[in-house]
């Protein structure tokens, strides 16, 4: 299975949106294992308690179904120190540098996608991720397709639509 | 959610404040204040997202700079129609 490190963003819309009656993030849990930053864990299940995906996120953390892990060592702390990034974004890269078996780290953030580029990792934005699982036959292309649409107005115009066009080339 | 706190004013903003109410124009003080504050807010929200918009500053980063958890700020952006993805391209500029 597919391992990832979801940043905050990517991960509240996971918990928020729901296709089909069901949240998205489970039906990327069921072909990707995701994990998490404690930063990441305290801005979306601790401080975003009050909203329904934090809920969300935080009964999956409980259950174990999302790996919360610390970060055992800084070592891109002089390269990320300039940029303007939050400690969920810095944590996030730190950590995918570190977790054994990451492919990727997901984040829909412009600066932590550079910064982490940069630094030589593999970066996702959540409709590549969808895309990828799609790929490797963890996640059916019609369901793919469905979420693509139920996450689109979270994204600037191209993100998804460039996507959905990917999606028409694995369906072909 | 409105809470009550105790901001120190400067005294051309209050009396500022009194004259609207002496002109009619405002009947509230307080009302007056508290629309004020809104509106810094949401100064500082779009001069922040501007920033973020052009990928100056992160997600986290501008929430800390507002003074908002992440998620507080997921949400003011939402409310607003805002993406609280940067990357692609603008709306204003999509399809150009």
């Amino acid at each position: 299975m597919l391992t990832a490190v979801f940043d905050a963003g990517p991960l509240i819309t996971v918990c928020k949106f729901k296709s089909q009656g069901k949240l998205v993030v489970d039906y990327l849990l069921s072909g990707c294992h995701i994990v998490i930053a404690s930063s990441v864990e305290e801005e979306v299940a601790v401080r975003g308690a009050g909203y329904p995906d934090g809920v969300a996120a935080g009964e999956r953390i409980a259950r174990g179904v999302i790996q919360v892990a610390p970060v055992a060592a800084r070592k891109w702390a002089r390269h990320l120190a300039d940029y303007a990034l939050g400690d969920g974004e810095i944590d996030s890269i730190e950590l995918c540098g570190q977790v054994a078996g990451v492919e990727a780290l997901v984040t829909d953030d412009y600066l932590a996608f550079v910064a982490a580029t940069r630094l030589g990792l593999k970066v996702w934005m959540l409709p590549d991720l969808v895309l990828e699982l799609t790929q490797i036959g963890n996640l059916a292309v019609e369901m793919a397709n469905v979420i693509l649409y139920t996450i689109r107005p979270r994204y600037r115009a191209g993100v998804i639509e460039h996507s959905l066009v990917r999606l028409q080339e694995v369906k072909e | 959610m409105t809470l009550k706190v105790v901001v120190p004013v400067e005294e051309r903003v209050l009396q500022a404040a009194e004259r609207r109410k002496a002109a009619g124009v405002g009947e509230d003080i307080t009302q007056f204040l508290a629309e004020l504050i809104q509106l810094g807010f949401e100064y500082r929200l779009q001069q922040l997202y501007k920033q973020f918009e052009a990928g100056e500053i992160s997600l986290g980063h501008f929430a800390n700079k507002l003074g908002l958890g992440v998620r507080d700020l997921y949400a003011a952006l939402e409310e607003r129609g805002l993406p609280t993805s940067n990357i692609g391209a603008r709306s204003s500029i999509a399809g150009s």
